[in-house]
C-alpha cells in the first residue's frame, strides 16, 4: 500500500569564512559610451554569479545590467579573488565590485558638481545620468560625465576595491570566536509516497524556503535552489559511490551510480524570504551550496511519517526501506502479548 | 575506411572514416560541430542527442555509417540565420540551463518531442527528456521552458513560427 508522508527539515548555512584571510579585489571603470566594463577574477560556472555581478555594478553606478561588461577569470589581467568556493561569490566578491563601482562613482560625481553647480555629495546615479537629488531634470548623462572627467579633468572614472570579510582569530583555548561573517537560513518540507510493499520512495513534492538575503537576481536565486534540490535528492535516494576492499569504484559509470532525471524530479516550490544583511552588496548574502543542505533531512522525515521507520544512513534505498519496515512489523508481533 | 555521405544542419557533407567511427566523433572530430558534447560515450547522459531524420538519437551509440545518406540536425542547425529557436529563446530567457552542458542535447530532445506532440503535458516533456541528464538545474526549469516554447510555437500570431515553417529543416 502506498503511504504519505510530510517532513520537515530546516538549516543555518555560513557564508564569508573569517578564520583566514578571505580577500576579492575587483576593478570598474566608466567608458565614455556610459557603460561600464567590471574586472573580476571570479569564475562562472552556471550559476549565474557574473549575471549577478553586473547587476550590483550596474546598481552602483545607475546604470542597466545590459551596460555592465564583465571580464572574469584571466588571471593574467583579472584582480584576485579566492574563488567560486562556499558559496561567497554575491558576497564577498559582490561586496569588492560595488566598492570599486562606488569609487568610479565618486570620480563622476567629483567631476558632475561643477557641471551642474552642486557640491558631489547633492549627487546621485540613477537611469544612466549623473542628477541632482530631488530635481531629476537636472542631469548629465553618465556617458557625458565620463568624458569629461578623462578629457577634462585628466581622471578616468576607474575604481579599484578589496574587500575581506574582517579576519577574526578563533580563540585558541576555547576554540570559539566568530567564524564567518554571515548566515543564510532555509527550511524545506518533502511530501513523499513510500510503497510499504517495496521500500519504493516517489517525492512529490518539495517547498523550498530560503533567506539569501536581498535575492539580487530572483530567477538565479530559484535555479539554484532547485538544482541543489535535486543534488539533495539524488543524495537522499539514489547516489552512492561503492568501493571495493582495493579502494576502486565498482560503480563509476552513469548506468550504476544513478542521480535523478527529470522523471524523479517532483514539484518545486521556491520560496525566497525576502531579508536585508547589511554587511552584503545590497543586502545580499548567497544560495549556492545551501540550497541542498536540508533536502535529504527532510526526505527522511518524510519517510518516518509515512511508513514509521527511521532510516540513518544514505541513500535511503528501497532495500533499506523495506528491511526497516519488516524489522518494524516483526517487532510489533513480538510485542502482542500471546 | 567507410565512406559517408550525410546532409547535415542542410548541407551535404562527406568523410572517409575507419569503420568503427561513432556518429558524434565524425561530428566532433571530422566535422568540427563541437556543439554537441560527449560526456559518457555510452549512450547513458543524452550530452550527445542529435536528430537523425528528425528523431532524437545518441550520436555516440549510432555509427557514422549508419548515418549514411540521412538528415542530421545538430544545435548548430537549430537557430535560424538571424534569429534563435524559439525552444533557445524561451531557454535563454528564463534561465533554464546553467552550466549548459546538457543544452544541446536538451534542446534537440525537445525539439524531436515539438515536432512530434506541439502540445505536451508536463509528464509528456519529463518522459521525453528523461534520457538528457542535467547536474544543474534540477530540470524544472527546462520542463517550464519547453511548454513555453511551445505555447509560443503554436501561436499563430508569433512571427517564430513562421519563420519556423519557413526554414523547415527537416
Ligand atoms: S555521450 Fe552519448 S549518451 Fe553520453
Ligand atoms: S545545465 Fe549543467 S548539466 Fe544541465
Amino acid at each position: 500500500m502506498k503511504r504519505r508522508g510530510r517532513g520537515i527539515a530546516c538549516m543555518w548555512y555560513p557564508i564569508g569564512f573569517t578564520v583566514d584571510a578571505n580577500p576579492s579585489a575587483a576593478v570598474v571603470k566608466v567608458n565614455e559610451d556610459g557603460t561600464a566594463t567590471v574586472l573580476t577574477g571570479t569564475v562562472e560556472t552556471g550559476q549565474g554569479s557574473l549575471t549577478v555581478l553586473g547587476q550590483i555594478a550596474a546598481e552602483a553606478l545607475g546604470i542597466a545590467a545590459d551596460d555592465v561588461h564583465v571580464v572574469s577569470a584571466d588571471t593574467d589581467v583579472t584582480p584576485m579573488d579566492t574563488g567560486a568556493i562556499a558559496s561567497r561569490t554575491t558576497y564577498v566578491t559582490g561586496n569588492a565590485i560595488r566598492l570599486a563601482a562606488e569609487n568610479a562613482k565618486a570620480i563622476l560625481f567629483e567631476t558632475a558638481g561643477p557641471m551642474l553647480q552642486v557640491m558631489p555629495s547633492q549627487l546621485e546615479a540613477r537611469d544612466r545620468k549623473i542628477q541632482v537629488k530631488g530635481f531629476p531634470q537636472r542631469s548629465v548623462s553618465i556617458g557625458e560625465v565620463a568624458k569629461r572627467a578623462q578629457v577634462g579633468l585628466g581622471r578616468p572614472p576607474i575604481g579599484s576595491a578589496s574587500w575581506n570579510p574582517p579576519t577574526v582569530a578563533m580563540d585558541p583555548e576555547t576554540g570559539q570566536g566568530k567564524p564567518f561573517s554571515t548566515y543564510v537560513y532555509a527550511t524545506q518540507i518533502a511530501e513523499v509516497e513510500v510503497d510499504d510493499e517495496t521500500g519504493e520512495v516517489d517525492v512529490l513534492r518539495i517547498v523550498a524556503s530560503h533567506d539569501c538575503g536581498t535575492p539580487i537576481n530572483p530567477m538565479l536565486v530559484e535555479g539554484q535552489v532547485e538544482g541543489g534540490i535535486s543534488m539533495g535528492i539524488g543524495f537522499a535516494l539514489q547516489e552512492e559511490m561503492l568501493f571495493n576492499a582495493q579502494g576502486c569504484q565498482i560503480n563509476p559509470n552513469l548506468t550504476n551510480y544513478i542521480m535523478p532525471t527529470s522523471l524523479d524530479m517532483p514539484e518545486i516550490v521556491v520560496d525566497i524570504v525576502e531579508n536585508y544583511d547589511p554587511t552584503g552588496p545590497f543586502g545580499a548574502k548567497g544560495v549556492g551550496e545551501p540550497s541542498l543542505v536540508p533536502t535529504a533531512a527532510a526526505i527522511l522525515n518524510a519517510i518516518h511519517d509515512a511508513v514509521g521507520v527511521r532510516i540513518t544512513s544514505l541513500p535511503a534505498t528501497s532495500e533499506k526501506i523495506l528491511t526497516a519496515i519488516k524489522a518494524k512489523r516483526a517487532g510489533e508481533r513480538k510485542q502482542v502479548p500471546a | 575506411m567507410t565512406d559517408v555521405t550525410i546532409t547535415v544542419n542542410g548541407s551535404v557533407r562527406s568523410a572517409s572514416v575507419p569503420p568503427e567511427t561513432t556518429l558524434l566523433k565524425l561530428l566532433r572530430d571530422v566535422f568540427q560541430l563541437t556543439g554537441t558534447k560527449l560526456g559518457c560515450d555510452v549512450g547513458d547522459c543524452g550530452a550527445c542527442t542529435v536528430l537523425v531524420d528528425g528523431m532524437a538519437v545518441n550520436a555516440c551509440l549510432m555509427l557514422a555509417a549508419q548515418a549514411d545518406g540521412r538528415q542530421v540536425l545538430t544545435i548548430e542547425g537549430l537557430a535560424m540565420k538571424d534569429r534563435l529557436h524559439p525552444l533557445q529563446k524561451v531557454f535563454e530567457e528564463s534561465g533554464a540551463l546553467q552550466c549548459g552542458f546538457c543544452g544541446p542535447g536538451m534542446l534537440l530532445s525537445a525539439k524531436a518531442l515539438l515536432d512530434d506532440n506541439p502540445d505536451p503535458s508536463s509528464h509528456d516533456i519529463r518522459d521525453a527528456l528523461a534520457g538528457n541528464l542535467c547536474r544543474c538545474t534540477g530540470y524544472s526549469k527546462i520542463v517550464e521552458a519547453v511548454q513555453d516554447a511551445a505555447r509560443a510555437m503554436r501561436d499563430p500570431r508569433t512571427e517564430d513560427t513562421r519563420q519556423l515553417e519557413m526554414h523547415g529543416h527537416d
